[in-house]
């Protein structure tokens, strides 16, 4: 949570996450530049600059993959949630790696010559009609583009200025950029290669982050949030029986406008809020209350049950709903409060033995 | 989210239930991309032998220079490396050929100071960046008469020569296609790599139908797998392949 803007707000995971990402730049990069060439029976051996920009071109794709991995990992086990938590950090060093490889492309394969490199790198293939020879560059070229545009606009400042769908529909620039990459490596490299080994990595790379996408999909389908059970008089949707929410947890319904709807059992009484987190768009409905306040499971934004509202001096807020009981059932009045509304929360009435219906 | 599964809060500490978990995925991370760094890297293909021979010193060679399609150099004094009545490819330094500065010595005897590269039978001498180390010299220009080794089709990769004799390793295919489209558009003469020798040569000079430096047409396919039909003549040691562009074909 932030109240002020500053670069990065270190905590201990955030650190161990990191630590583990640049292990897994510096191993890849260390075994590939360092340990490869000793052991490659080539003599003369491959040019220094073609190697490495190899091992950073490389590195680049399987970073790409693994931040498409976590996303649906995530979602298919919450046990994974926690990959998901710095993940803006692995896409910006993603973007570093990349642009290290272009940079090294563009000092070796576009300079020696009377034509500036640049220019080169734009007009010297131009053969867009022919995909045998396509210049994949451009797809290259393309794909970083993306991952700086990411980069760039990974801060929370960026995404509270462009606001949380914006900032969201923009960052979906990820899959264009893999695509991009799969086609640069496909149309290029992968034509060259007579061994498979790589080929093979990319198959395997590209078939898990489909195969794990649309196991994510297949799963949200099925535990899909319920609909309001219909309505009960004007404004008033039914939603589901007030027993079936635990202590310091919430249920979640979709009402009749297609907003989601996160009703918590707080201390034996209940409070309803919109299900988005003001971060970024993140499941409240699926946090926990700790410390009285609900805490959304993705980043940690905190939010007052009854008000919508975060602690101070933090400033996000999220809407609010009134509701009410109606023989045991939870309803929802559709019409949200503005972002921040206190309402009071409503006490369940203890059932005692004996007296049900 | 399950009701059970433990709930992690990044400010917070890791619930211990999440703490194996974690670290098991962070092992498997690193180790994943170790493991993916030694297979890609170690299943690189070979480049091949060409290379500058930097180790065999700068030679220093006499000869008739011929600046059709590319300019080339019937040697008539060789050196320790260069035999006597070897035909050599010449470029400049970087992606530059020699052309602008050997116009005015077509069909003359030079001097030539420079390095060898040389892969298999391809062999080119790039040219030192002083002006000495291309200069008139004295002698009987006798240009080899060219021989006609017939009508060919032929399938095989037109490359850049410089790159291809080992300036670049690896220094052919479609990675390395915009390099060659530029050290061929800056004067390196292109080299047609054929699958089926024609009289022994695998490496044959390309020239346009009108025997000239190749065009926009053949320059498009550099890198690609195609096939070209054409005369083949044997001039000095080496072959050169005058193409029909309009005889092209992709092959797959």
């Amino acid at each position: 949570m932030s109240v002020k803007y500053i670069p990065v707000q270190w905590n201990r995971f955030k650190s161990f996450y990191d630590l583990v990402v640049l292990a897994m730049i510096m191993g890849f990069l260390w075994v590939f530049v360092h340990l490869v060439p000793g052991v490659l029976p080539h003599d003369p051996a491959i040019n220094p600059q073609i190697h490495n920009m190899r091992a950073f071109g490389s590195c680049a794709f399987f970073l790409l993959t693994a931040i498409l991995l976590i996303g649906p990992l995530a979602r298919l086990n919450s046990r994974f949630l926690p990959l998901l938590y710095n993940r803006r950090h692995l896409g910006v060093l993603t973007c570093f790696v990349a642009l290290t490889h272009a940079t090294l492309v563009i000092r070796w394969y576009f300079v020696f010559s009377p034509t500036d490199r640049y220019v080169a790198l734009l007009n010297t293939n131009t053969a867009y009609t022919q995909l045998l020879g396509f210049p994949f560059e451009a797809f290259g070229i393309f794909a970083l583009l993306c991952l700086i545009i990411l980069a760039t606009t990974s801060h929370d400042f960026w995404l509270k200025f462009l606001t949380p769908p914006v900032w969201k529909s923009l960052h979906y620039l990820i899959y264009p950029a893999y695509a991009a990459v799969v086609a640069h490596i496909g149309l290029g490299a992968f034509q060259d290669q007579q061994n498979p080994t790589f080929g093979l990595w990319m198959v395997l790379c590209v078939s898990a982050v489909v195969l794990l996408h649309l196991a994510a999909a297949r799963h949200e389908r099925m535990i899909s949030d319920p609909s309001a059970l219909g309505p009960s008089d004007g404004p008033w949707q039914a939603l589901f029986p007030a027993d079936d929410i635990d202590e310091g947890r919430a249920k979640v319904a979709r009402i009749s406008n297609g907003e989601r709807v996160a009703v918590f059992r707080n201390n034996g009484r209940l409070s309803a809020i919109a299900n988005a987190c003001a971060h970024q768009n993140g499941p409240l409905g699926e946090g926990q209350i700790i410390d009285c306040f609900v805490t959304c499971p993705w980043h940690g934004f905190q939010y007052d049950v009854t008000n919508g509202r975060s602690p101070e001096p933090f400033t996000e807020r999220v809407a609010t709903y009134n509701i009410r009981l109606r023989d045991g059932v939870v309803e929802v009045n559709e019409r949200a409060n503005p972002p921040g509304t206190p309402v009071e929360p409503l006490d369940i009435p203890v059932r005692r033995p004996g007296n049900e219906a | 989210m399950k009701r059970n599964a433990p709930f992690f809060v990044g400010y917070l500490p890791v619930p211990r239930d999440l703490r194996l978990v974690l670290a098991i995925s962070a092992i498997a991370f690193v180790l994943a991309f170790v493991i993916a760094a030694w297979a890609v890297g170690i299943s690189q293909d070979n480049p091949g032998d060409g290379r500058f021979r930097f180790d065999l010193g700068r030679q220093t060679v006499t000869g008739v220079l011929e600046m059709r399609p590319y300019p080339v150099l019937h040697v008539i004094e060789g050196s320790k490396a260069i035999e006597t009545g070897e035909t050599l490819m010449l470029s400049g330094g970087g992606k530059f050929g020699v052309a602008p500065r050997a116009n005015q010595l077509d069909d003359m005897v030079v001097n030539a100071k420079g390095i060898l590269l040389n892969r298999g039978t391809i062999r080119m001498l790039q040219i030192g960046n002083q002006r000495r180390d291309l200069t008139a010299g004295e002698g009987q220009p006798t240009v080899p008469e060219p021989v006609n080794l017939g009508r060919w089709r032929l399938a095989g990769e037109i490359c850049d020569g410089k790159c291809l004799a080992g300036a670049m390793r690896p220094g052919r295919g479609i990675a390395h296609k915009a390099c060659a489209e530029l050290c061929i558009q800056g004067g390196v003469p292109p080299v047609f790599v054929t699958t089926q020798p024609v009289e022994g040569h695998e490496f044959m000079m390309l020239a346009d139908a009108d025997g000239g430096p190749i065009m926009e047409q053949l320059l498009e396919k550099v890198g690609i797998y195609v096939s070209l039909e054409g005369r083949v003549e044997q001039r000095g040691s080496i072959a050169v392949f005058i193409a029909d562009p309009n005889s092209l074909a992709v092959l797959p």
